[in-house]
């Protein structure tokens, strides 16, 4: 594969961390001699942000009108339109995110862009070949696209590293637009904040849960913290609500809520079947428990022996770390 | 109000040891539990919300077997009204794509002012049907919905995006919206509600009823192709992570970065 | 099904309660919560239209532990309005999600927490037990129970019970994943339909092996089979009632001395629900070295811990001190070492409550068949 087009998400004014994530992937697949090319739908007082792709993609499209600022998808795909025969390339990455999701499939079925989606990983070898997971994780599928002469796949966040991205010297190649048409079928109007405190833990997609072993009230901050770093929320086994050390909305179980993020990391939970009951469909179960033999552990998918005032704030510091504090999403 | 929900009956794989079958690009359902997808559950909940606060009429629709009866059944217990189940040994080995084109023929034949479908199938998980769906309909649409206001023929949208933050959109009606689970909270559906209903007719209706030619089903009007199935390497019981304070918080970065630990 | 269409009050005779107020004041949790089961009896007599219960969740405070029955001077069944009530809002589907849950998997999974049909029996594995399938007519069945099958806590209670009766030369079998939940919180949360369902299911595989005696772990599933499942031919034992008998026929002694005080905390669906109350006694006085204390509220004026009715899946709306807490504090009190009792959700409730109160290194809670084991003098599993 030669050609491999990365959509540039962004959003209030932040490159996505997936963007940088499928243009590793792209360089890896193209290889040397091969292309990858950057797609940029935005206003143009977002071109600044184009600094940070344009070292990393052989060639940058961007079409900058000033109605682009934020995600429409109907005006997106008139502008995709513009510029999508310019746009030499045989595959096209976008993100599994909420964007990709309200967008892909629309351009795939438009244009019958033969298309797969949620990849964890990409063979070109002859065909394409996707690697997606089904069943919640539990059977992974190889998906073959059908012969064409551009395919498109969304791309699971952080299914691919972002770091050590290969730095070419790219062109970027503007292009004015003027999208045409009445839009207004489907219009942006604002980004909501999730009100603080307001938090439901069945929507997470990332939960950081406390027992007992948290020993006190006080040390909730502790886990809080560690959540903060991975845009989680914190939950709690039964004795915890009890004690009133978080709200009982927080409470993981039989008698409490039933949740299932992406991933479960249990701090200083035994794992009693009425607890278990309530989290065992999590995508990834991490337990950091004292004890080895724990019941936890019999259901985590991968565990740390050890105190958790140890090892949390060790954690936490190692993924500030990784999120360069600031330049990423939140 | 007249709306279409598209429900897909899905097995319940949380609590079973899966088995790949001979073929390899499928599982085997036998003992297996099916239900209906989670998220076609708030969809038809959400559905059911709009009309009893504005009236209509709600058709859930399904692709598949008899077995889909069911989840029909539910539905209409549920408080939908009527229950089309579409079937046909040419729609086999169709992909996200080709059940849109099978979706978009029935429905245009159906008075609608709104089609819901969920975000994705808790099986396959593609997350691709209602917007191809509505591409092909020449419909607006919204993904990712996780609140639904109506004012007249204008619908004011929330859709969840990464990091607790949300975005507020505006649809014109007739549109298309796939529901996110937490949108509402399903009402049960008690097993004499499922009796009640159970001599309700159920139409069905096959590809040549919905004027769909073999070519454009199934796999040969698919864009993509399952090749093979197979199990992720996972251990019994989790995997201790040993080592120094440093080597295991290293490790686990690493395990969040791949399993989506890190929103 | 019938049984539906007609008003709760024409239904349960309602109309003839003269508001004593007696059911209330036996009532376990109306210290604690806004349930006064004497006014949903008025409420439900003089109201026209029912649904403004429907958002009253002290309603699902209601352990139905049938105190208020017991004490009802016109022989009424206040608790039956309650789950009257709950019957009313699972048909409208305006449920708790946590009770939707418990539904749904004893539904799809013929058990409230939705386990594996398949992982069942996982617990008898390497034990032995017949097939009660494959059994000829006139036999015993051990009819295991949901807790009993999949909570590794009261898997150890299934484990002893079965040593209990090897021990006493009994022949029996197990439906093993055949089994189905008995229904009996299924129906005390309201769900008639499903109910109805399992004990169909259940009923087909009695049916097929006519079993002389069943002998259950819980009180729960005692009571379902023996007084709700129409037509059922076999007896219908509580554990502590078939070892008691074994004790008679000679054919089980304890002889291995268990040097412990001990109090015993009678399960509702066992004593006051079915009158066992000798029995449980019996069995552990009868081991040498057990020295027994009752509780001060024990037999009919036993404590309830919150248990039943639904509870395990609902924590109802009492901010208040839980009962299982109160009754481990009573029996620190009275310092004994270790509350005996023979019901899977007291088992749970009263070991929670040890935890809770911090209370692990003073008091045990073990049941009756795992006293049973040692006073056998066989090894007691404790890890689940
Ligand atoms: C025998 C067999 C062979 C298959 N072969 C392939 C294959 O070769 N390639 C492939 O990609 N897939 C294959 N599939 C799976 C395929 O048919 C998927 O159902 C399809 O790709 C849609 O994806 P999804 O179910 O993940 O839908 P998603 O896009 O995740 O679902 C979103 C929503 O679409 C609606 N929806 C989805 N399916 C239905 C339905 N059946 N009825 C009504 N509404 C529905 C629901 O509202 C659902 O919430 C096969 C399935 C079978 C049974
Ligand atoms: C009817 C009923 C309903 C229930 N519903 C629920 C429910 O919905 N949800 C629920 O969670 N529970 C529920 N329970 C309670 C459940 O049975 C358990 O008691 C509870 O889950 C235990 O909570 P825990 O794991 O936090 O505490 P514990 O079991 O006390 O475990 C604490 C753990 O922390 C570890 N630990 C201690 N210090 C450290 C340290 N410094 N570093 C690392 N590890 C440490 C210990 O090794 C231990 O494993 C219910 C019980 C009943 C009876
Ligand atoms: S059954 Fe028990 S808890 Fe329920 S109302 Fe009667 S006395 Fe109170
Ligand atoms: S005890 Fe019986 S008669 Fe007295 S108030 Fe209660 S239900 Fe009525």
């Amino acid at each position: 594969m030669e050609k491999i087009a990365v959509w540039v998400e962004h959003r209030q004014n932040e490159i996505r961390d997936i963007t940088f994530e499928m243009l590793g992937k792209a360089h890896q697949l193209v290889g040397d001699g091969g292309q990858v090319i950057a797609l940029f739908l935005g206003d143009p007082s977002q071109k600044g942000l184009l600094d940070k792709i344009t070292p990393h993609a052989h060639r940058t499209v961007a079409y900058l009108d000033s109605n682009l600022k934020d995600f429409e998808p109907l005006r997106y795909q008139a502008a995709f339109a513009d510029i999508f025969e310019k746009v030499d390339c045989q595959l096209i990455l976008m993100g599994q995110t909420a964007f990709g999701m309200d967008f892909a499939p629309a351009v795939a079925a438009r244009w019958e862009i033969p298309f797969t989606t949620d990849i964890v990983d990409v063979e070109v070898d002859g065909g394409l070949i996707a690697v997606r997971q089904m069943y919640s994780g539990k059977v992974s599928a190889k998906v073959s696209l059908k012969e064409a002469d551009k395919m498109l796949c969304t791309v699971r966040a952080g299914a691919f590293p972002a770091e050590d991205l290969p730095t070419v010297s790219g062109e970027v190649q503007e292009i004015t637009g003027a999208v045409e048409g009445d839009f207004s079928a489907r219009a942006f109007v604002e980004y909501l904040e999730a009100a603080v405190g307001d938090v439901d833990i069945t929507q997470a997609d990332v939960i950081v849960s406390v027992g007992r072993g948290i020993k006190d009230a006080d040390n909730i901050p502790v886990a809080q913290e560690l959540a903060d770093a991975l845009g989680g929320v914190v939950a709690c086994s039964r004795p915890v609500a009890d004690k009133k050390w978080l709200p009982k909305e927080r409470q993981v179980g039989t008698s409490g809520k039933t949740v299932k993020p992406k991933v479960y990391i249990a701090l200083g939970i035994s794992g009693a079947f009425q607890h278990q009951a309530g989290m065992k469909n999590a995508g990834t179960i991490i337990a950091v428990n004292k004890d080895p033999k724990a019941p936890i552990f019999g259901i985590a998918h991968y565990g740390i022996v050890d105190d958790l005032f140890k090892v949390v704030p060790a954690l936490t510091e190692k993924v500030k770390e990784l999120r360069g504090w600031g330049n990423s999403d939140k | 109000m007249d709306i279409i929900v598209c429900i897909k009956r899905v097995p319940e794989t949380a609590e079973a040891d899966l088995v790949i079958d001979a073929s390899k690009k499928a599982i085997d359902t036998d003992g297996l539990v099916f239900s209906i997808n989670e998220w076609d559950n708030y969809a038809v909940e959400a559905a059911i919300q709009l009309k009893e606060s504005v009236g209509g009429t709600i058709t859930v629709i399904s692709v598949g077997p008899e077995e889909n009866n069911e989840v029909l059944r539910r539905a209409l217990a549920m408080g939908a009204d009527e229950a089309l189940r579409l079937t046909d040994p040419a729609f086999e080995g169709s992909d996200a794509y080709a059940m849109a084109k099978i979706l978009a023929a029935a429905v245009k034949d159906i008075p609608h002012d709104l089609i819901l479908t969920g975000v994705q199938a808790d099986d396959d998980g593609f997350g691709a049907v209602g917007v191809a769906l509505a591409q092909m309909l020449g419909l607006p649409y919204a993904a990712l919905v996780t609140d639904i206001q109506l004012d007249g023929e204008t619908l004011t949208v929330h859709r969840e995006l990464e990091g607790g933050l949300e975005e507020v959109d505006t649809l014109k009606l007739p549109a298309l919206l796939t529901i996110q689970t937490g949108i509402n909270e399903p009402r049960y559906v008690s097993i004499m509600g499922i009796r009640r209903v159970a001599r309700k007719e159920i139409g069905v209706k096959g590809a040549g009823d919905l004027g769909l030619s073999e070519e454009a089903v199934g796999a040969k009007g698919s864009l993509s192709r399952i090749e093979e199935l197979f199990f992720p390497p996972v251990g019994e019981g989790a995997e201790i992570i040993e080592g120094t304070m440093d080597e295991k918080t290293e490790a686990l970065v690493k395990i969040l970065k791949e399993r989506g630990g890190i929103a | 099904m019938e049984e539906l269409q007609q008003p709760l009050p024409e239904r349960l005779d309602l109309f003839t309660c003269i508001q004593c107020g007696k059911c209330t004041g036996g009532c376990p949790v109306s210290i604690k919560s806004p349930l006064n089961i004497r006014r949903v009896i008025r409420e439900t007599v003089v109201r026209e239209d029912l649904h403004g219960f429907f958002s009253r969740l002290e309603i699902w405070d209601c352990t139905t532990c049938s105190t208020c029955a017991i004490r009802c001077p016109r022989g009424l069944k206040p608790v039956d309005a309650i789950i009257g009530l709950r019957e009313m809002m699972v048909e409208e589907g305006r449920i708790e999600k946590t009770i939707i849950d418990a539904l749904d998997g004893a539904y799809k999974y013929g058990n409230p927490w939705g386990r594996a049909k398949n992982k069942r029996a996982e617990w008898a594995q390497d034990l032995d037990i017949q097939n009660a399938l494959e059994m000829d007519p006139g036999q015993i069945l051990y009819f295991v129970c949901c807790a009993a099958s999949y909570d590794p806590r009261v898997q150890v209670v299934a484990k002893t019970l079965v040593t209990v009766l090897k021990a006493a030369g009994v022949s029996f079998g197990i439906l093993g994943n055949k089994e189905v939940c008995c229904g009996s919180e299924i129906r005390r949360m309201g769900e008639v339909g499903l109910f109805e369902m399992l004990m169909e299911e259940n009923m087909k595989n009695f049916g097929k092996i006519e079993p002389a005696t069943i002998v259950t772990t819980s009180p729960h599933c005692m009571n379902a089979l023996k007084n709700e499942y129409e037509g059922l031919g076999s007896e219908v034992l509580h554990y502590s009632q078939f070892v008691r008998r074994l004790m008679d026929e000679g054919k089980l002694a304890f002889e291995t001395e268990v040097p412990m005080k001990v109090t015993y905390h009678d399960p509702c669906y066992l004593g006051k629900q079915n009158g066992v109350f000798d029995e449980p006694r019996e069995i552990l006085t009868s081991i040498p070295g057990i020295e027994f204390i009752e509780f001060g509220r024990c037999r009919e004026n036993s404590l309830c811990c919150e248990g039943g009715g639904g509870r395990m899946w609902m924590e109802g709306t009492n901010q208040g001190k839980r009962l299982s807490e109160v009754r481990v504090e009573d029996a620190l009190e009275m310092g004994v070492e270790a509350i005996i009792t023979a019901c899977p959700f007291c088992l749970l409730t009263l070991e929670d409550a040890v935890k809770t109160t911090g209370n692990e290194e003073k008091i045990k809670i073990i049941d009756l068949m795992e006293l049973a084991v040692m006073g056998l003098g066989k090894t007691l599993e404790t890890e689940g």
